[in-house]
């Protein structure tokens, strides 16, 4: 599923975090967020997600030709990855991944035999098998973060949003779980979009970069197009290459 | 030849805190809480049963074998009954308005939750006299409408949700606030809708500091004296609460009834504060 981001802009009482941002992701792409914090890029992933609201205007967010602009979280159904895991932390790491399962309405929500079946097929997808009835509180911060990407994936979403999903995590885990994911992305081409302040993860794992600064997008493209050509000393030294 | 020792493996002695007072210092702290606790406390609770079993058991049941006395237990369970579920309901709702909203006036909607705490009972039942009282504001107008409010069990409950609101929302405010709102942001990209979302998520999170607002609310609407006292009217068998039957029964001389009474109250105290207990190291568990 493609996203359309036109002209959308943020305002926390009077700080601008968005200014009239226009992006567009393509169906199957990996994109990442990049940017110093308060760069804005946080923001803009949870305005996609539909838990933050963007300024009224003439902006608008379209996902795949439908204009979602005004439409909640729970009607979006973009599988969202926190950066602090946010689990259930009085459920299962089975119940975690089922919930988005059991509160569909009734015609669509699988009965409990497929419920189970997924739960089992997405725990051995995450190398996590048998860790079904174990408490968020008894895991590391890695299995953590691989249930709460099991959890979003769990209801097939088209869209995949992901908070600084390896931020928590010390330098070892992170590499693999990033290796993971890129995996992951080969397999399934869901539509990726993934804020990261580490430059070394955005170009590692992305097809595309967008480089945030101060809620302005300041470049889009490829990492190469991004070491290659940095459009302005921002972007070059934030990226730390010479410009030419 | 005399070598300096540093540490002594034989001796024993526990490690000291900096902190900690000298033996003589501590022991005088300890007595004095003890004592006051024991003085202010334990004592009159024991004088409490003493009293309503000094004529022995039988004397204790008779207390309760009285119209005056089981109409007035009843009172008191129908204002609890009515009263902490409603305050369970504001509560939560304040709570969540302070918690998760960002709103103009927020700090003072948050202070002004703890307004039962800090207003004499006696005002909070005044301000419904001379609301809906025979004299007051919509004194004419209720009772043209043959609406009794004043002396009957409306005003009672009225008063009692007034100095009981604060229990709920105090406990939780901060607690939702502390807890911060990912779980429920996680619901909502999962599809979630907002009843889903409070019944399968933050409830689980807060029940115990519920439970434990709940308990709180529910001991001071059966125990509140002078916010009811005020708007009761003091009619036997008609609008008669425990607390103001027990002041009844106390000025006829009647001490063993009166007592018996009593006992139930502190009891229901007692109770109270084990289930407090409870309930705040399992908030503390979770």
């Amino acid at each position: 599923m493609s996203i359309h981001i036109h002209h959308i802009s943020k305002t926390f009482g009077s700080f601008h975090a968005l200014k009239n941002v226009d992006l567009e992701v393509k169906t199957g792409e990996l994109v990442a967020l990049l940017g110093p914090s308060g760069s804005g890029k946080t923001t803009l992933l949870r305005i996609i997600a539909g838990l933050e609201f963007a300024d009224a205007g003439e902006g608008s967010i379209q996902f795949h030709g439908t204009d979602v602009t005004n439409r909640s979280a729970y009607e979006r159904k973009a599988g969202f990855v926190f950066q602090n895991y946010a689990l259930f932390n009085h459920m299962t790491v089975a119940e975690n991944i089922a919930f988005g399962l059991r509160v569909m309405k009734r015609p669509e929500r699988p009965d409990r035999e497929d419920i189970e079946k997924s739960v089992t097929e997405l725990l051995r997808r995450i190398a996590l098998e048998g860790y079904g009835s174990r408490f968020p509180s008894q895991l590391s911060g890695g299995q953590k973060q691989r249930v709460a990407l099991a959890r979003a994936l769990a209801v097939g979403p088209q869209v995949l949003l992901l908070d600084e999903p390896f931020g928590a995590l010390d330098a070892k885990v992170r590499k693999t779980l990033r290796k993971w994911l890129r995996q992951f992305h080969e397999e399934t081409k869901v539509t990726t979009l993934f804020v990261t302040h580490d430059q070394d993860e955005a170009f590692e794992l992305a097809d595309r970069v967008v480089v945030l600064h101060e809620g302005d997008i300041q470049q889009i493209g490829s990492p190469q197009q991004l070491r290659e050509h940095p459009k302005n000393e921002f972007v070059a030294d934030f990226l730390d290459c010479v410009m030419i | 030849m005399a070598a300096i020792i540093i540490s002594d493996p034989t001796r024993t002695t526990r490690p000291r805190k900096a902190t900690a007072e000298s033996l003589w210092s501590r022991w005088l702290i300890i007595s004095i809480a003890v004592g006051f606790m024991g003085l202010m406390f334990v004592l009159p609770l024991v004088i409490i049963f003493q009293e309503a079993f000094r004529k022995g058991w039988e004397g204790f049941v008779q207390a309760f074998d009285d119209r005056a006395t089981t109409h007035a237990i009843w009172l008191t369970l129908k204002v609890a009954a009515i009263t902490v579920p409603l305050n369970t309901l504001f509560g939560l709702a304040a709570a969540w308005c302070i918690s998760r909203f960002q709103f103009r006036g927020r700090r003072f909607l948050s202070s002004l939750i703890e307004l039962p705490l800090w207003v004499s009972p006696v005002i909070a039942g005044m301000v419904y006299v001379l609301l809906f009282g025979a004299q007051g504001l919509f004194g004419p107008a209720l009772k043209e409408h043959g609406i009794k409010i004043i002396f009957a069990l409306p005003g009672i409950v009225l008063s009692t949700i007034f100095v009981t609101f604060t229990f709920v929302a105090r406990v939780l405010a901060p607690q939702m606030e502390a807890q911060g709102q990912a779980e429920e942001e996680a619901a909502m990209t999962l599809g979630a809708n907002g009843w889903q979302m409070f019944w399968r998520v933050t409830l689980p999170k807060i029940k115990w500091g519920l439970l434990y607002g709940i308990i709180l609310c529910n001991a001071r609407s059966m125990g509140e004296f002078g916010a009811v006292s005020v708007v009761s009217g003091h009619i036997r068998n008609k609008t008669n609460t425990v607390p103001l039957h027990i002041e009844v029964l106390y000025n006829e001389y009647q001490f063993v009834p009166a007592f018996a009474v009593a006992s139930v109250l502190a009891l229901l105290a007692l109770v109270t504060l084990i289930l407090k207990t409870l309930t705040t190291t399992q908030r503390g568990a979770a």
